[in-house]
């Protein structure tokens, strides 16, 4: 890893002193640059802990739950300062990929190969394209500005060591930067802790002074709120499963049902699930769940509590005023969630005489302390909070929340091992690129993982290949023949970055000679390297170099069946995800389809026998035409049985369009 | 056989001409009446489009290859023979009135798809007709200087999608005037004035909204079977609220019409919203209108984005503009500056203390204050950052007062400062400069210029209203509040009470661009509580008073007249059957778990709920995979009823 990165930093210096002998901005930029990398190589090599970054201009590390800085560093055990070391090390490195990344595939057309070569070459990419030597030149100064300004704004950019805490008590220390999200935080988690990766899994934030809690968003960075606390406070961050995270997607109908009775709503089927969150979360317009109830109140500072029917809209959370009716426009609004956060309270009933202790709080996230513009509120029982709570959550982040559980259920399912350390937004399909780049130079330059503190080395080294990710996350590909080995490099030939084009197994075999030539062809960089825009990590590269080079089996398996490819490649992987939370294989089995993830739910209870023949989905009766009372239409017939055997897990378009050419035939 | 005489009536010789009487034999096909009549008629047109109208059947003579026999015509039949298209004023979402050629011969499934395919809507099984709200006579006036748009012209196609020609079907590009036309289809109106929305009908009860939902046409009939005559009135609207795939790129006009019917939906009051969402769809109306004045062409041209080369570019814009590039990076780093003297005031308890004047700096996202301007080089006296702070204006153009009041968050609690300013200009500098702040951007940001001018015309807005009384007609600055809200608002607040509360909410949508701007609009509109519901009035078996049924996309609903609440719900996914004793008009629904619910209707023919209800049905089966073509058979099997056996 550092070796490929200290390549990589020569790289850079070539290209700088390529022009040296350029106008004044270029030279001080240049000078800059230079000085730049200097302070991350040295940051690289000295072992003593980075207390400060490179920054030029600012102070910013802080360091959260500790008094002061010694104290934070002795607090930090030599492994955890060695992480940290890793850390930053792989941070840096992965935004000088990225850099570099960026300004080639600007300066050249056809960005397909260049990372790889500017990883074994030393020639500087944009000498291999084509355009006039002033365009060169031109974007040349360009795209040293581009790299100084980027440089000068990493230096800007904060970051904190930030402790997490663990159940069973022991704490994980990360150093977090601003840009990172709570999903990237967690990830690197992950790796640390080897857990389950499942998708409750979550960062809580507890503010002690208040006896709040909250747990954040996978979206949300990390950085920011913490940067609200105040130097003194006694806030944590813990790192635990939360089940209530990711609650609406696994049981909808609790919270978009909530009005039925507990047994209904035990009862509904995997498939209707699926249908309510299709409905509220896949429209053009996010649906909040309709709900009321009485809650108690206490605000403005006062000590009391009283009683008011609440609403929660879309757009806020609405009283009705005392003699007014519940329609819209009587409503009065009570909060908007612009700048407001949900924290669940603790302990209320004692330390505020709340009527129970089921209670959440509305408050803009820089208050830390009691104010009397912190709005408490008091639910009858756990149900109806955390139906507010949720629902509030809704309101405010709308898709966001289905996004972040879509991601965390992909993450689970492929597995805790392949991880994005360090990269900016795993879920936006373009960023991912810098890891990929990051890691590929090491394959590359066929560098074995070298003996390295820290866990970076601990990640490639000890744990063999990750198993493929993409043969779960992916429908079956198609039968090989279709991809005559050569030629069909992915990477060249199509641009668009569709899913189908991962089917690993197709790439293997042949070591594709018509490579780019590129001396060393190493198999798997340049589709690594390729459109940046996969979602789910490229291949195991790091597997492929303690495996015999092709592996046949796998190009010779038709369809990766998950197991099987998991039994082979996982050995001491953690647990590897459950079946269930394989995403749904393109055709429509009901079986998996409704596994959102996690823990499963309690398996729906078996049907009524044959109550509807086809089941739950509304199907016009079918009454004989010729009866003498005239009959509505009826495109089903219902003198087939039921196609899935009265399981009401068909599907209803296509039961009725079955049922429909029947029909048509029959005429 | 025998031959015998059939009287057939020519509508192109005129109301008054006597039939033409031909001498026919019952094994004589239709396709040979017609060819005898139009030998006989010795006129020399095109007559392709004619058919035979039966009158006594209300049924029209299509299958040309019948036989009079089969058709069981006999010499007392009264025949017509007229065009299967005919001209109907119809009126669209946007309350704009087109004059076109529409079929009376085909069920008005086909016919609204024949009118969407003209006007370039996709998704035409959203839509349906319906017939007007009768208006009292007195308005003859009125229906005489409304302007007409002519579409009468256009070549009735058969082609499933129109080729477009600049991103418009090519029979709009035949002319300015069809281009002007197309213009007015896919551009929303100008904020309507006041009177007006005033003067609408309006819906005051789930009763009243009822009887709205009584006027859909049957689809699987013909007009001509419904009753509706060349030149007649007809509304078309979304019927099923279910938008499917909606993409601004190819859905310029659907898009437009669809804001249109939401827009005044709103604005009527035929869907209730909070005083919140209401001023926020006001915001969102006055934002639309701005934009789409200011560039009336950004719609157009992106449909007209056909090719794929320039929706790429687009969108490398677009992706450039989200990462940071080198000259935003510049930018930002060498943000302007706001320099200014102002007065600050702290309202703390038991101060009295009045506004003191410091030279202020406008920085990142930070205010900080000196003594003075030559003291600015060094510490402020206190710097302030505007980061997720709320910012709220109090300003009155008669008294000349120009407040900002900021909520600026601490860790003990809001603070409150206001910060007054001199004059309009130096105050929509700042307040522009706080609203970036409080986003957590800076003076670079390529928006603030744009939030001046915006800040500043609402402050022209609220200078008109208050030096006159609304009178002045809506020039292109300032608009009148009054005409973005209900009239509920009308008499609640004055124009100038209303412009600061709108102009709160205009903040959130400021930036958007025009398409967003009616997406969020949309968005807004469908996250409604009532969103989506068609109302019937109802009378449930068993039971002795009228209640209202509700049908949603996804559920029906039971509604108790007496107390205005929802009593039950259903959901469609668990219903197993539904049917329609078309004798007894009686509607009855099988749910799972052997819930049976059956009902007559009181407002409307139960025909319509059933069409509602399958229509819903069918919307819900469409999906991605099965191509674009509408699988009309299965609609009419769905919502068709008896006629469709």
């Amino acid at each position: 890893m550092q070796s490929g990165a200290a390549l990589r930093k020569d790289n850079n210096k070539t290209r700088i002193n390529t022009f040296e002998k350029m106008d004044d901005i270029d030279a001080m930029f240049s000078d800059l640059l230079g000085e730049m990398d200097l302070l991350t190589q040295s940051l690289g090599q000295e072992t003593v802990p980075p207390a400060s970054p490179p920054s030029t201009n600012k102070e910013v590390n802080f360091s959260i739950g500790f008094t002061d800085q010694n104290e934070s560093l002795n607090e930090l055990e030599d492994t955890d300062l060695d992480a940290l070391m890793a850390d930053l090390v792989a941070d840096l490195n992965a935004t000088e990929e990225k850099l570099a990344a960026e300004i080639q595939a600007s300066s050249t057309g056809s960005s397909v190969s260049t990372p790889a070569s500017s990883a074994t070459s030393p020639i500087p990419p944009p000498q291999s394209s084509k355009p006039t030597k002033e365009e060169i030149e031109a974007q040349m100064k360009a795209d040293k500005i581009k790299l100084a300004l980027e440089k000068l704004k990493e230096a800007k950019v904060k970051k904190l060591v930030v402790k997490f805490l663990l159940n069973d008590g022991s704490a994980k220390t990360l150093m977090v930067d601003e840009r990172q999200t709570v999903r990237e935080v967690l990830d690197n988690l992950f790796e640390k802790t080897h857990c389950d990766c499942n998708v409750d899994w979550s960062l809580c934030e507890t503010n002690h002074e208040l006896q709040l809690e909250r747990t954040f968003e996978d979206h949300e960075n990390l950085v920011e709120p913490l940067l609200a606390w105040t130097r003194d406070s006694e806030n944590k961050i813990l790192f635990q499963e939360r089940r209530e995270k990711n609650e609406v997607f696994k049981n909808p109908q609790n919270f978009y049902l909530w009005k039925k009775d507990k047994k209904a709503l035990k009862d509904i089927k995997d498939k209707d699930k699926e249908l309510l969150v299709q409905e509220n979360f896949c429209g053009t317009s996010i649906i909040v769940p309709d709900l009321e109830a009485v809650l108690h109140l206490k605000e403005d500072g006062k000590k009391s509590w009283k009683q008011r029917l609440f609403q929660l809209r879309a757009s806020g959370i609405y009283y009705v005023p005392k003699g007014k009716t519940k329609s819209s426009r009587d409503l009065v609004c009570f909060v908007q969630f612009d700048n407001l956060n949900v924290y669940y309270g603790k302990d209320f009933k004692s330390k505020y005489k709340a009527p129970t202790d089921f209670c959440f709080v509305l408050k803009h996230p820089q208050i830390q302390k009691e104010s009397q513009y912190i709005k408490y509120l008091c639910c009858d029982d756990a149900r109806t909070m955390n139906l507010w709570v949720t629902g509030i959550r809704i309101a405010k982040y709308g898709v966001s929340l289905y996004e972040n559980f879509k991601t965390s259920e992909k993450k689970a399912a492929v597995s805790s091992v392949w991880t994005n350390r360090s990269t900016p937004s795993s879920s936006n399909p373009s960023t991912p690129s810098p890891t990929i780049k990051a890691k590929s130079p090491n394959q590359a330059n066929g560098h074995a993982p070298t003996p390295q503190p820290g866990p970076i080395s601990a990640d490639f080294g000890n744990i063999p290949p990750p198993p493929p990710p993409m043969a779960e996350i992916l429908p079956p590909p198609p039968p090989d023949p279709a991809f005559p080995p050569p030629p069909s490099l992915p990477s060249k030939g199509s641009p668009k970055p569709s899913l189908p084009q991962r089917k690993l197994p197709t790439n293997f075999p042949p070591p594709p000679p018509s490579m780019d030539n590129l001396p060393p062809p190493p198999p798997p960089p340049p589709i690594d390297d390729a459109p940046p825009d996969f979602l789910p990590p490229p291949p195991p590269t790091s597997g492929f170099g303690s495996l015999p080079p092709p592996p046949p089996p796998m190009s010779s398996l038709p369809l990766p069946p998950p197991p099987a490819s998991f039994g082979r490649m996982d050995q001491s992987l953690p647990p590897p995800p459950p079946d269930p939370e394989f995403l749904p294989p393109p055709p429509p089995e009901p079986v998996f389809t409704g596994g959102g993830g996690g823990p499963p739910p309690p398996p729906p209870p078996p049907p009524p026998p044959a109550a509807g023949g086809g089941g739950g989905f509304p199907r016009p009766a079918l009454r004989p035409v010729g009866s003498v009372k005239k009959m509505p239409p009826a495109p089903p017939k219902r003198t087939t049985p039921s196609l899935q055997g009265g399981g009401g897990d068909g599907d209803l378009m296509s039961e009725l369009m079955l049922a429909m050419n029947k029909k048509r035939g029959a005429h | 056989m025998a031959a015998w005489d059939l009287a057939i009536s020519v509508e192109d010789l005129g109301p008054d001409a006597p039939p033409v009487t031909l001498s026919v034999a019952s094994d004589l096909h239709v396709g040979g009446v017609i060819l005898k009549l139009v030998e006989k008629t010795q006129i020399k047109r095109d007559w392709s489009d004619h058919a035979l109208w039966w009158e006594q059947k209300q049924q029209w003579l299509l299958r040309t290859s019948w036989t009079l026999e089969k058709y069981g015509i006999h010499a007392d039949a009264r025949l017509l023979f007229m065009p299967q298209h005919k001209p109907v004023r119809l009126c669209l979402p946007s309350g704009i009135t087109l004059r076109l050629l529409a079929c009376f011969s085909n069920p008005v499934f086909q016919t609204v798809m024949g009118i969407c395919r003209m006007l370039n809507i996709r998704r035409p099984e959203e839509l349906s007709l319906l017939r007007p709200i009768e208006h009292k006579k007195k308005k003859k006036a009125k229906d005489l200087d409304e302007e007409i748009y002519d579409l009468t012209e256009v070549p009735l196609s058969s082609a499933s999608r129109p080729c477009l020609y600049n991103g418009m079907p090519a029979h709009f590009a035949d002319s300015s005037q069809m281009e002007a036309i197309y213009k007015m289809l896919s551009v929303t109106q100008p904020p309507p004035a006041p009177e007006v929305i005033a003067k609408q009908y309006r819906p005051a009860s789930v009763v009243d909204k009822a009887h709205i939902h009584g006027r859909w046409l049957d689809s699987s009939r013909c007009l001509m079977q419904q009753g509706i005559q060349e030149n007649d009135q007809i509304w078309l609207r979304f019927k099923f609220f279910a938008f499917y795939d909606i993409e601004p790129k190819y859905d310029v006009v659907r898009l437009t019409q669809l804001y249109e019917q939401a827009r005044w939906a709103i604005l009527l009051e035929d869907i209730d919203c909070t005083e919140e969402e209401m001023m926020l769809f006001g915001a969102l109306q006055y934002h639309i209108s701005k934009v789409s004045q200011s560039e009336p062409q950004m719609m157009s041209s992106s449909a007209a984005m056909d090719d794929l080369e320039s929706a790429l570019q687009s969108l490398e814009v677009k992706m450039e503009g989200e990462s940071s590039t080198a000259s935003e990076m510049l930018e930002t780093m060498t943000a302007p500056d706001l320099n200014d003297y102002l007065k600050i005031f702290r309202p703390k308890r038991l101060t009295l203390k009045g506004y003191k004047q410091y030279w202020f700096k406008f920085q990142d996202t930070s205010i900080s204050y000196f003594k003075s301007k030559e003291e600015s080089i060094g510490e402020p006296i206190q710097k302030i950052n505007l980061k997720g702070c709320e910012v709220a204006p109090d300003v009155n153009m008669a008294a000349q007062k120009f407040l900002i009041r900021l909520l600026i968050p601490a860790p003990e609690g809001m603070n409150e400062v206001y910060l007054r300013c001199e004059n309009e200009q130096q105050y929509a500098q700042w307040m522009a400069a706080c609203r970036l702040g409080s986003k957590g951007k800076t003076l670079a940001d390529s928006s603030f210029q744009s939030e001046i001018q915006s800040i500043r015309s609402f402050l022209a807005m609220q200078k008109s209203s208050s030096s006159s009384h609304g009178n002045v007609p809506a020039s292109d600055e300032s608009i009148n509040t009054h005409s973005l809200v209900s009239p509920r608002y009308h008499k609640k607040y004055k124009p100038k009470q209303l412009t600061p509360r709108i102009l709160d909410a205009y903040q959130n949508v400021a930036q958007l661009s025009l398409t967003d701007a009616v997406m969020r609009f949309l968005q807004i509109w469908q996250a409604l509580p009532d969103f989506g519901l068609s109302y019937v009035v109802v009378r449930f078996k068993g039971s002795r008073k009228d209640e209202v049924l509700g049908i949603a996309p996804n559920r029906l609903i039971r509604i108790d007249l007496g107390v205005g609440d929802v009593v039950k719900t259903w959901r469609y996914n668990n219903m197993k059957q539904w049917n329609v004793n078309w004798d007894i008009r009686q509607v009855a629904i099988e749910f799972e778990g052997n819930v049976n619910i059956a009902f007559s209707c009181v407002t409307a023919d139960c025909k319509i709920v059933h069409e509602f209800i399958g229509g819903y049905i069918f919307m819900s089966t469409r999906s991605r995979e099965k191509s674009d073509t509408l699988n009309e058979e299965l609609f009419h099997k769905l919502t068709g009823g008896h006629e469709a056996l």
